[in-house]
């Protein structure tokens, strides 16, 4: 076996207490696409990080041609190892010839050299097949032709070692299709490419390793040629069911309280969905497949370009055409960036859970402080808040208890429908079990309820349907009886599409 | 940032026990919160002892008499700043127009045509500031500065640069010479303004959604908050109190003139941050802001009385703002850590 161009040995790395990365290994040679899959959070990200010298990492080594590099994202480019960015990082006002060079414009007593500059960007783009105009501003072009550009900007570095970050995520299927035969050629020059992605049919089309992470350790690892798309999936999910262990509730849906039909929005194509009166409905799926834009756009927070949303609430029926109509008709929304959209850190629990509810305690516009505090004081009993002091700062509780002030919010205006947007991320095991708790008693008291996480296991045991959505659209949909990871999954990456 | 990255972060981050807060960064935040209460007494003292002419009952009424119109444009304007919009320049523009306003409308019809034409002319610079930065998404330093020129602009082209002078004998310019005792009636304006516009931050809804507009914009609005009403509404507080203070101002001199506020922006910021209020937004109180007003005012007025040129008053004004807004920038990194 000839020597990797690029290996990870034992690679450990912790944020905070958690292993993020946890005594990973993973070589890659030359002509070789090696993919890397796993579910959000699986640490794919963190390792990838961590060979371009993003992150330091806490343990092991990370080796090019057999050489030990230093950890710094300087020896890195150095020794060959080109990210391609998840997030584009290019800037949209400077050209396709600019952005492909920047960090490395070719000058002459420090004045940029254009011909220059143009030769070596036309050059690339040739070499990876892409053909786009080089004075074009990159804010002009669509989002697949930033993508190759990015690419391009990778490989004009001429490297060794090439690594891609979800390149498909916002790609169509014509396009996706171009870039992975892209890649191959590529690949089948010498280069080694490290495939990150969690679409299991584009592994099997292009990939011949793959490696499977989950929570941050490599559990897997194979020739594709020797494996199948279930065993992969298997893999990624892993992890034992705990069905014996959760409490299903016993649904009773009644009326359809929120019935949304036909949204579109960025992100979200043509999507219809209904929730009844005392039913847990859950949106599951991978990051990017449009579940929050699809909330979002549902309750009016974000524009949507086409649908139309009604809700029933007291045997009054309103069309939903903006988020403080929303919030009148009796809409809640906790929102999955907590601390960026639900709390005001800087300011008390009690004045936090006034804020929806000013009108109704402060009649005729006039705060009255007696009534905020008794009123927030029941509420952050209601929800257990720990300690229920309701006049520290939001932000000297824990995440956990954050999320409670946020749900208690709402709870005080008797909402009839409660959109939950990953309702338990960063929150340890205790809180999590109370939320749960208390999201199940909302819909047994009837509130209709929205709940959007890519935690499987929570999914499970809180929804009574499931929809899963893919690429801005709902791929399937499965009753609380037939849903299990596998299900799930399958829908959420796509495999299905390719077996048909 | 990979996505998974933030959210292995925000785990870390937020599992964290409640972070532990450096000495440095207590003593920051103490200055920030408390230093003007002692930077103004410790100021107050050494001007009782030291400074001869200050502690006399008609100089002090004098030093509140003089910083009434700035006062009022400082505390009206805390509600921008608070809403995390920096501060509005065009109080410069404002406060003369409504000054010019007051004097040469009244000479011709009278006291309450020329009062209504003042509102008027308040509420379309409040408006105006208010929709481009609430809802336009602008920014305020810039916006204000443009409205600042156009006002200006208008009131010179309107006024001709001229002068205009009040009767002179008039209700206005009585009021502008009275007096409670030995307290001035400006300052007795100064002081009401103070207290209505506190209670207004404080104990209003209205009030309630600047604060919270200023700590966090997005929670603000997904919580149920239309927030370009909530900025509209900053601005036309200060627009409205700039108003009242074209009015103390033109009462003090029975003349308006388009220059005659110049430098009142850096001024009503200087106080507004030196008593405490944050520029970052969400942080800060009315009363704050009148305490900043009486430090910058007693501190002009013993550089006065102590015969230091007006460049050196200047530069230590400068000097103030530089050391103030350091402070509080420093504290919220310090306890951002």
């Amino acid at each position: 076996m000839s020597t990797p161009v690029i290996e990870a040995r034992n690679v450990v790395k912790a944020f905070g207490g958690a292993k993020a990365v946890d005594d990973v290994s993973v070589a890659v040679e030359a002509g070789d696409i090696h993919a890397v899959v796993g579910e959000n959070g699986a640490g794919k990200s963190t390792l990838m990080r961590i060979l371009s010298g993003i992150e330091t990492l806490d343990s092991g080594a990370v080796l090019v041609d057999g050489q030990e590099i230093e950890n710094s994202a300087k020896s890195s480019l150095e020794a060959g190892i080109s990210l391609v960015h998840q997030e584009l990082s290019l800037i949209p006002e400077m050209t396709v010839a600019e952005n492909i060079l920047l960090g490395s414009f070719p000058t002459k007593a420090g004045v940029t050299r254009k011909a220059e500059m143009k030769r070596i960007a036309a050059e690339t783009l040739k070499e990876i097949g892409v053909d786009v105009d080089l004075d074009e501003r990159i804010s002009r072009l669509s989002v697949a032709l930033r993508q190759f550009v990015e690419i391009a900007r990778a490989v004009a570095r001429k490297p060794k070692v090439l690594i891609l970050d979800e390149p498909t995520a916002s790609l169509t299927p014509a396009e996706t299709d171009y870039l992975l035969d892209m890649l191959k050629r590529l690949a089948s020059q010498g280069l080694a490419i490290i495939y990150i992605s969690h679409r299991i049919p584009e592994v099997f089309r292009i990939c011949n390793k793959v490696t499977v992470l989950r929570d941050g350790q490599r559990v897997f690892v194979s020739e594709v040629a020797k494996t199948k798309p279930d065993q992969v999936i298997n893999e990624m999910v892993g992890r034992e069911l705990q069905l014996g262990l959760q409490s299903r509730r016993q649904a009773n849906p009644g009326e359809v309280v929120l019935a949304a039909h036909g949204i579109r929005a960025t992100g979200v194509n043509n999507v219809s969905l209904e929730v009844r009166a005392g039913e847990i409905v859950g949106l599951g799926g991978l990051v990017g497949a449009g579940r929050t834009e699809l909330v979002r756009a549902i309750i009016g927070a974000d524009n949507r370009t086409a649908g139309r949303v009604v809700l029933n609430s007291q045997g009054k029926s309103t069309v939903i055409s903006g988020y403080m109509s929303a919030i009148r008709a009796g809409v809640a929304y906790v929102p999955e960036e907590r601390r960026v959209d639900g709390l005001a850190m800087t300011m008390a629990v009690f004045e936090n859970i006034y804020l929806p509810n000013r009108r109704e305690l402060g009649a005729g516009g006039i705060t009255r402080p007696g009534k905020m505090l008794s009123f927030a004081l029941e509420l952050a009993n209601k929800v257990g808040l720990r300690p229920p002091q309701v006049k520290l700062e939001a932000g000297q509780y824990s995440g956990g208890n954050q999320q409670k002030i946020v749900i208690a919010k709402w709870l005080g205006r008797r909402p009839s429908f409660v959109v939950l947007d990953e309702p338990t991320r960063g929150v340890d095991v205790g809180a999590k079990a109370e939320i749960h708790k208390l999201v199940k008693e909302l819909a047994d008291q009837g509130t209709a309820v929205l709940v959007v996480s890519s935690d499987l296991p929570e999914l499970l045991e809180l929804a009574d349907v499931i929809h899963v959505m893919r690429d801005g659209k709902i791929t399937g949909t499965l009753a609380a009886n037939e849903a299990d990871e596998k299900s799930v999954m399958s829908l959420a990456a796509g495999e299905k599409l390719v077996e048909a | 940032m990979g996505d998974p990255l933030t959210q292995v972060n925000a785990l870390a981050t937020s599992e964290a026990p409640n972070k532990e807060i450096s000495t440095g960064a207590k003593v920051l935040a103490w200055m920030a919160d408390n230093g003007i209460f002692v930077l103004t007494a410790v100021l107050i003292a050494v001007a009782v002892i030291g400074v001869e002419g200050f502690a006399s009952l008609q100089n002090i009424a004098d030093v509140f008499h003089r910083a009434a119109p700035i006062g009022i444009v400082a505390v009206g304007m805390t509600f921008v700043v608070i809403s995390g919009n920096y501060l509005d320049l065009s109080v410069v523009a404002q406060v003369a127009t409504s000054a010019v306003i007051l004097i040469a409308v009244s000479n011709e019809y009278g006291y309450i045509p020329a009062i209504l034409a003042a509102m008027l002319a308040a509420a379309v610079f409040g408006i105006v500031n208010g929709v481009a930065v609430g809802y336009f998404k602008a920014n305020a330093v810039i916006v204000t500065l443009s409205t600042t020129y156009i006002g200006l602009g208008l009131l010179r082209f309107f006024s001709g640069g001229s002068i205009f002078f009040g009767p002179y004998e008039s209700p206005l310019a009585s009021f502008g010479a009275g007096k409670l005792g030995p307290v001035p009636y400006s300052a007795i304006v100064l002081v009401i303004m103070t207290i209505l516009l506190s209670l207004l931050l404080t104990r209003t809804n209205f009030g309630f959604t600047v604060r919270s507009f200023g700590v966090n914009e997005r929670a603000t609005r997904l919580g149920g908050t239309n927030t370009g009403l909530v900025i509209i509404g900053a601005f036309l507080v200060t627009a409205f109190s700039a108003m009242i203070a074209g009015f103390v101002l033109a009462a003090f001199s029975n003349t308006a003139v388009s220059a005659m506020s110049t430098g009142y922006d850096f001024r009503a910021l200087a106080a507004i941050i030196v008593g405490g209020t944050s520029v970052f937004g969400g942080k800060g109180s009315v009363p704050r802001t009148l305490l900043g007003v009486v430090f910058v005012s007693v501190l002009t007025n013993v550089l006065v009385l102590l015969n230091i040129s007006f460049g050196y008053q200047q530069m230590a004004l400068g000097f103030l703002i530089a050391a103030a807004v350091s402070i509080d920038a420093l504290a919220r990194r310090a306890g951002k850590k």
